[in-house]
């Protein structure tokens, strides 16, 4: 590990009036590049979480709602004179991987006082968690532990990772892996 | 060569070199070359996506073949879970799929490499499923299978082909293929037929006017360029004899077989491996993301990233869930076509030499709807 890093206050990229009018990949390279404008090419995960943790939202959604619809309830959540630390998309049922990358992605660039948008392993399976992070998701929410059992028979869902395949998680989407400590601190982890 | 230099040689129409598909792989932004393949697959088709009517058959998982990668042979009969169909078992599937009114337009054949079955097994079960249903299209036999074939029976591939084909053989899969290089087949794959012969098997069968699918499986120990050669050397084979159909890139499933300890493709690894081979096959029509083997929400995710075909409504599929895989084993049309038009794809179903059965306002609802079988006039390649 390299000398720790510092949260990023800067401002995230001001939403743009008619996100639902883009296509799938103009939607992902504004949320990814909203995301690295805040965080400079980095992706967090964590082992343990601090107890003074900001607040992460879930973000439900559901199959068969439009982007307006998602963003009229992201309006509500980007009015709040408190916006939340994170926001992390929920699927309703079933994720369908298309319609859940777009939804990270309307996290990402209609919540420009959000912080983060966690991409939480145990409901999107750690490939489409992966993919979000073409999408504007920047931490990663799984279990991570010293030593993953198979993925077989009953335990086959099992959404814990090493801390090696997060690593690897992060660095196959293109960002650079970054630990987020247990009081809170920053630990880039060296390539 | 820079990305902006490779992008300019795709929108050209010229072919990419091996160095142009290692940079590809080697890419910092998987989205990028997302995009770039998403390019071609749209001016290939637009948004068409295809699909069939399918049922798998997998008669015998007793093989001769130790492959390291496979979690479905079995090395003996007599061993745990070996088992081999006799042809009236074979027989009632296809009688149980069509009891129940489902328009299977094809069967989709693989075996292992069983050492005790005759030849007239494989030509008898062929036979007797076109009794029962003389349209079913029937799509059997990896080339492994075939070479094999040749060498227990004392036959050229040809006449292998010959035979089968007279009792009812229609095309070939594309498994098999793994990774052509021999140093990752010596390791993974040494008792199987060689990358040259897996080729010639397939020219031999274009020659023939057979029509075949190619696959690659990527994410064991094979290196990028390896995967790129392996690319190279099926489109060379395409330059020569124009009969691959469908290029179907096959990700590493680890569970239940001797390279558990290596941990398979990431998602994005996936995309990228679509958005390459779209890249490199420009002279392959379709690109399938064969969604019982990748998961319904990547396979779904990849017809973005180069892919134009889902394969089909698939039943009993066995090889990959003894594997690990999380798929269920059968998707409705309804299903497919759901799941494609939330892409923002349209669908369209097709047979096995994508003759177009049906789309547009035929599949414009979830609703079971009927095919125009009258209507197979297109083929789209």
């Amino acid at each position: 590990m390299s000398a720790p890093a510092t949260e990023d206050s800067r401002p995230a990229v001001a939403a743009p009036e008619s996100l639902a009018s883009l296509d799938l990949f103009a939607l992902g390279r504004r949320a990814a590049a909203a995301r690295d404008a805040r965080w400079g090419g980095r992706g967090f995960f964590v082992r343990t979480r601090a107890e003074d943790a900001g607040t992460i939202v879930p973000f439900p959604f559901k199959l068969g709602e439009d982007d307006a619809e998602r963003l009229a309830r992201l309006a509500e959540i980007a009015a709040a004179a408190s916006p939340p630390w994170g926001i992390m998309p929920a699927p309703v049922g079933e994720p369908f991987g298309l319609d859940t990358l777009r939804c990270f992605a309307l996290c990402r660039l209609a919540l420009p006082r959000v912080a983060h948008v966690l991409a939480d392993v145990t409901t999107l399976g750690p490939r489409l968690a992966q993919m979000t992070f073409g999408f504007g998701a920047d931490e990663l929410y799984a279990p991570i532990v010293a030593e993953r059992a198979l993925r077989l028979g009953a335990n086959s869902n099992n959404p814990a990772l090493t801390r090696k395949e997060a690593i690897t998680l992060l660095r196959g989407a293109g960002l650079s892996p970054c630990e987020r400590m247990a009081d809170g601190s920053l630990q880039e982890v060296a390539p | 060569m820079s990305f902006a230099a490779i992008r300019d040689k795709v929108r050209a129409a010229e072919p990419l070199s091996l160095e142009d598909g290692v940079a590809l792989y080697e890419h910092p932004n998987f989205m990028e070359v997302g995009a770039l393949a998403n390019e071609v697959r749209e001016r290939l088709h637009g948004d068409r996506t295809f699909f069939n009517r399918n049922m798998h058959i997998n008669a015998t998982n007793v093989c001769e073949a130790s492959c390291m990668f496979c979690s479905f042979a079995r090395l003996k009969v007599g061993d745990a879970d070996a088992y081999t169909m006799t042809h009236e078992e074979a027989f009632g599937r296809l009688r149980a799929r069509l009891a129940a009114k489902d328009e299977i337009t094809e069967i989709h054949i693989v075996n292992g490499l069983h050492p005790g079955l005759p030849f007239d097994y494989y030509t008898e079960l062929l036979a007797g499923l076109k009794r029962i249903q003389p349209s079913i299209h029937l799509k059997a036999f990896t080339a492994v299978e075939i070479f094999y074939f040749a060498k227990k029976f004392g036959m050229p591939v040809a006449d292998v082909l010959a035979q089968l084909r007279a009792a009812g053989l229609d095309s070939l899969p594309g498994g098999g293929a793994e990774i052509f290089a021999p140093r990752v087949r010596k390791k993974i794959c040494d008792d199987k037929c060689t990358g040259d012969e897996w080729l010639d098997v397939h020219r031999t069968a274009h020659r023939m006017g057979l029509r075949s699918n190619c696959t690659m499986l990527y994410g064991t120990i094979e290196t990028l360029e390896e995967r790129v050669d392996h690319m190279l050397r099926l489109r060379a084979l395409q330059d020569e004899t124009g009969g691959f159909q469908t290029f179907i890139p096959l990700a590493f499933h680890p569970d239940n077989n001797a390279l558990m300890k290596l941990p398979g493709p990431t998602g994005t690894e996936d995309l990228r491996t679509y958005a390459v081979a779209r890249l490199m096959l420009h002279n392959i029509p379709h690109i399938k993301a064969y969604w019982i083997m990748l998961g319904v929400k990547t396979a779904q995710t990849a017809l973005w990233f180069g892919a134009d075909d889902l394969d089909g409504t698939v039943q009993e599929e066995r090889i990959y869930h003894m594997a690990g895989a999380e798929t269920p084993q059968v998707m409705s049309p309804a299903e497919i076509v759901r799941i494609i038009r939330n892409a923002g794809r349209m669908p369209v179903e097709r047979d096995t030499l994508y003759n177009v059965l049906a789309e547009g306002a035929a599949l414009a609802s979830d609703k079971p709807y009927r095919r125009d079988v009258r209507r197979s006039l297109e083929v789209v390649s």
